[in-house]
């Protein structure tokens, strides 16, 4: 699908918020399956699961767990999913890929702790190419790794410092539909963009808490239209910029109690007079999100790591053709046409 | 490096920090003791830990103990962790009660960072901490319905010791800390904790006239902490504290009343260095860590469930970068008495000879022995690499003194060191001339260091 050529940005609301405490404890990211199936990576010291959920809000179970043989996690960072919906999870612990069929039976698990190439050294964002290659960044030896699927290393870039294609422990990644790559380099606070072979294009972001800036950052996804989301961790909050890299707008938090959480809610009555006392401001903020992921019918999904749920936002972009977008301007106007 | 500096200088940093790996304290050697206390009294002078380092990897709430511990051991500033451990046993706050992690978690976040400044910004801290607020009752103390309990503790327990007030002065302590409270958070489920933060209401508080320790006035909490903190028992209190947890084990606290310290000078010592820095913690640690009465007291006292799991980390040089499972040592020392987070009673943990019975003793000793039965393990790869430079056929009386020296160095009794030698003898030469001598050199290397920690020295730090 080729990209629109503007976009009328009508807005992006908050919808609803998903799950809650015991049921995604510390989400960590969220992959999307088809038919609103989600699988949602919970990661805490001593626990590892996934969690099976729907976008109505419904539970449908677990599917691995804590430990290091086949089919656990130890350290999860990333899980993502294929076009058969088989799911891949990075664990930066065990320096492996651990895969999935949509049912929770353990179907693979590759990767060899090491600093050469083809071997992983912490990886923790992973994400497809449109020939389901596996794009792998290998945070601790500060790089990006291509993989096949089942784990043939195919090609490699990057290693530490500041630079244009350097890193500090990278941690999230993305891939276009045009084939390029976006990294979020972790400690650098930027995010890089690259060929799909790792040529540099640009990078935007500096360190800070101001509009574009970011606090270590995490995870990163683009939608259809280009357009990048960042889950800018420490400052609570996801960022959205343009296909070129200009901020667009952040996501502070709409929280609302979830359909599981009214539910527990109306059976516990301590808690409602508590919560009857108490300042309800700060629970609809977003706490130390550390992914974000967006559907193609726009939905974006934050996993809200603090706060045991995911928020999600509906984006109302409107596509624009040239005949209702009028060419780029140099300079900024205050004329009104 | 001259062995007595080499030994002097562990004793320092067992007590002012949490141990160390050898390479560290040779480090610290070389730069000279009188420079390593300055450096450690001034934190905020050294390099902090890497926080975002930390929030990337050791997540939930659950995990905070171990996250502690982890702090502990890679921490450039262990003084600042161990005031804030030093702290947590005199204003002992239980999770029992409070179950709120975050409140209790703050409360050490706040000790981290005030722990080593004034006594009287310590106790404001104190008196405006959620978790003691409530575990204390004085959210429920309240103009004409007070609740005596925070008062009475933070004269008895927290600043004076008993026989330094009257009940008068608890009444009027109390009615000052009326209002005193925090804003109600909000609860736990569906959404996870929220920190408690601190409110003053005004409504609720007893502005009227009260006499405390010879001094009347409309007193408030901060003029109440004021007359404390400037009263000679507040300065003999907490010195008698810190030469208690530094220095060499006294009897617990309850009895302090009607038995003597140990070493009055010392205490009259650190009394007046509170005295003339006006609580200045930093300058009266100063003077502890300088002080000859400290130097002399190498292993006078038995390490606590925290010291000893942290120094066999140390031992075996574990845990220098994240790692998964940090919890687990957080539940070594609650199975050894000391559940972080989760003292007792207001009265802290018992110390000293108290921290150990027939059971405890060995739950100690299982814990250290398992610890370094690890020969891949860096602090023990370390060990063998050094006894190794001995050569082959080092007598057996050198393969112990040289394992003691790297496990402290420790002094045993003649005794262990009996016993020993006795071993290290059976077996003849240490012998690393091929792959198989040096595998069972190795594993010998090992025994021996599981039978040092599980000596009754070891108890000692």
């Amino acid at each position: 699908m080729a990209r629109p050529y503007g976009l009328l940005r009508a807005g992006f609301p908050y919808l609803k918020c998903l799950s809650m405490r015991r049921t995604t404890n510390f989400p960590i990211d969220i992959a999307l399956g088809k038919e609103g199936r989600l699988y949602i990576m919970c990661r805490s010291d001593g626990t590892a699961m996934i969690r099976k959920y729907t976008v109505d809000d419904e539970d449908r179970g677990t599917m691995g767990g804590y430990g290091k043989g086949d089919g656990q996690f130890t350290w999860p960072v990333t899980i993502i999913a294929d076009s058969a919906e088989n799911l891949y999870v990075s664990d930066e612990f065990l320096h492996r890929i651990v895969a999935f069929n949509s049912e929770g039976e353990h179907i693979g698990t590759w990767g060899e702790h090491g600093t050469n190439a083809g071997k992983l050294n912490g990886p923790a964002g992973i994400a497809f190419d449109a020939d389901e290659n596996l794009y792998v960044v290998d945070s601790l030896s500060h790089r990006v790794q291509k993989f096949t699927k089942d784990g043939k290393f195919l090609l490699q870039w990057g290693s530490y410092g500041t630079g244009e294609g350097e890193f500090n422990m990278p941690w999230g990644v993305a891939v276009d539909e045009l084939g390029d790559v976006y990294v979020v380099d972790w400690r650098n606070d930027r995010v890089q963009k690259f060929t799909a072979e790792g040529g540099f294009l640009f990078a935007f972001g500096s360190s800070g808490s101001g509009n574009g800036e970011f606090n270590r950052p995490a995870g990163i996804d683009v939608d259809a239209h280009g357009d990048i989301y960042v889950a800018d961790t420490g400052n609570d909050r996801i960022q959205l910029f343009n296909a070129e890299g200009r901020y667009v707008q952040k996501f502070l938090g709409d929280a609302t109690l979830s359909k599981v959480a009214l539910d527990y809610m109306m059976t516990n009555a301590s808690p409602n007079r508590m919560r009857d006392m108490a300042d309800l401001e700060p629970q609809k903020y977003l706490r130390k999100p550390k992914s974000v992921a967006v559907s193609n019918d726009g939905l974006m999904f934050v996993p809200d790591n603090g706060s045991y749920r995911v928020q999600v936002y509906q984006n109302q972009a409107v596509p624009l053709t040239p005949q209702e977008f009028s060419p780029p301007r140099r300079s900024v106007t205050l004329h009104q046409e | 490096m001259a062995g007595n500096d080499v030994a002097q200088m562990a004793h320092l940093m067992r007590r002012a920090g949490f141990g160390t790996t050898r390479t560290e304290l040779e480090a610290y050697v070389q730069k000279g003791y009188e420079n390593v206390v300055d450096e450690l009294v001034h934190p905020e002078r050294g390099t902090p830990i890497a926080e975002d380092i930390l929030q990337r990897y050791f997540g939930g709430e659950g995990a905070y103990v171990g996250l502690w511990i982890y702090r502990m051991l890679n921490s450039k500033c262990p003084l600042q962790e161990k005031m804030a451990l030093f702290w947590h046993h005199v204003f002992a706050t239980g999770l029992g009660k409070n179950q709120h992690i975050l409140a209790s978690s703050d409360q050490i976040d706040t000790f981290r960072r005030v722990g080593m400044g004034k006594m009287r910004d310590i106790l404001l801290a104190l008196s405006k901490d959620p978790a003691m607020l409530f575990w204390l009752d004085n959210n429920e103390n309240r103009k004409g319905e007070p609740n005596e309990n925070y008062g009475r503790e933070l004269l008895e327990l927290f600043s004076l010791g008993v026989g330094n007030y009257t009940e008068d002065d608890i009444k009027n302590c109390a009615r000052a800390f009326t209002g005193w409270t925090f804003a109600q958070p909000i609860p736990l489920y569906p959404h996870g904790y929220y920190s408690p933060d601190f409110i003053f209401v005004e409504e609720e508080h007893d502005a009227g006239e009260k006499t405390f320790l010879g001094h009347t006035g409309n007193f408030n909490g901060d003029d109440i902490i004021d007359i404390i903190a400037a009263q000679p028992a507040c300065a003999q209190f907490i010195a008698r504290h810190l030469y208690n947890f530094f220095v060499a084990d006294e009897p617990q606290v309850p009895s302090w009343n009607v038995t003597p310290p140990r070493d009055a000078a010392a205490v009259e010592t650190l009394a007046n260095a509170f005295t003339e820095s006006d609580g200045d913690m930093s300058h009266i640690l100063r003077v502890l860590f300088n002080a000859d009465f400290f130097k002399a007291a190498r292993f006078a006292k038995i390490k606590s469930p925290t010291e000893l799991v942290t120094g066999i980390l140390k031992l075996v040089g574990t845990h220098h970068r994240p790692e998964p499972g940090m919890g687990q040592y957080a539940g070594a020392t609650s199975l050894m008495g000391q559940q972080l987070l989760n003292p007792p009673t207001v009265e802290g943990w018992h110390t000293g000879k108290e921290w150990i019975d027939g059971g405890l003793l060995t739950t100690r000793v299982n814990f250290a022995v398992k610890e370094v039965s690890d020969a891949a393990k860096p602090g023990i790869q370390d060990v063998i690499a050094q006894l190794k430079a001995l050569g082959n056929d080092a007598a057996p009386e050198k393969f112990v003194d040289k394992c003691l020296e790297l496990a402290g160095p420790m002094q045993v009794n003649d005794t262990t060191h009996g016993y020993l030698t006795q071993f290290a003898a059976a077996n003849g030469p240490l012998n690393f001339e091929d792959e198989d001598a040096s595998e069972e050199t190795e594993s010998r290397v090992v025994s021996m260091l599981q039978l040092i920690v599980a000596s009754r020295e070891y108890q000692l730090g």
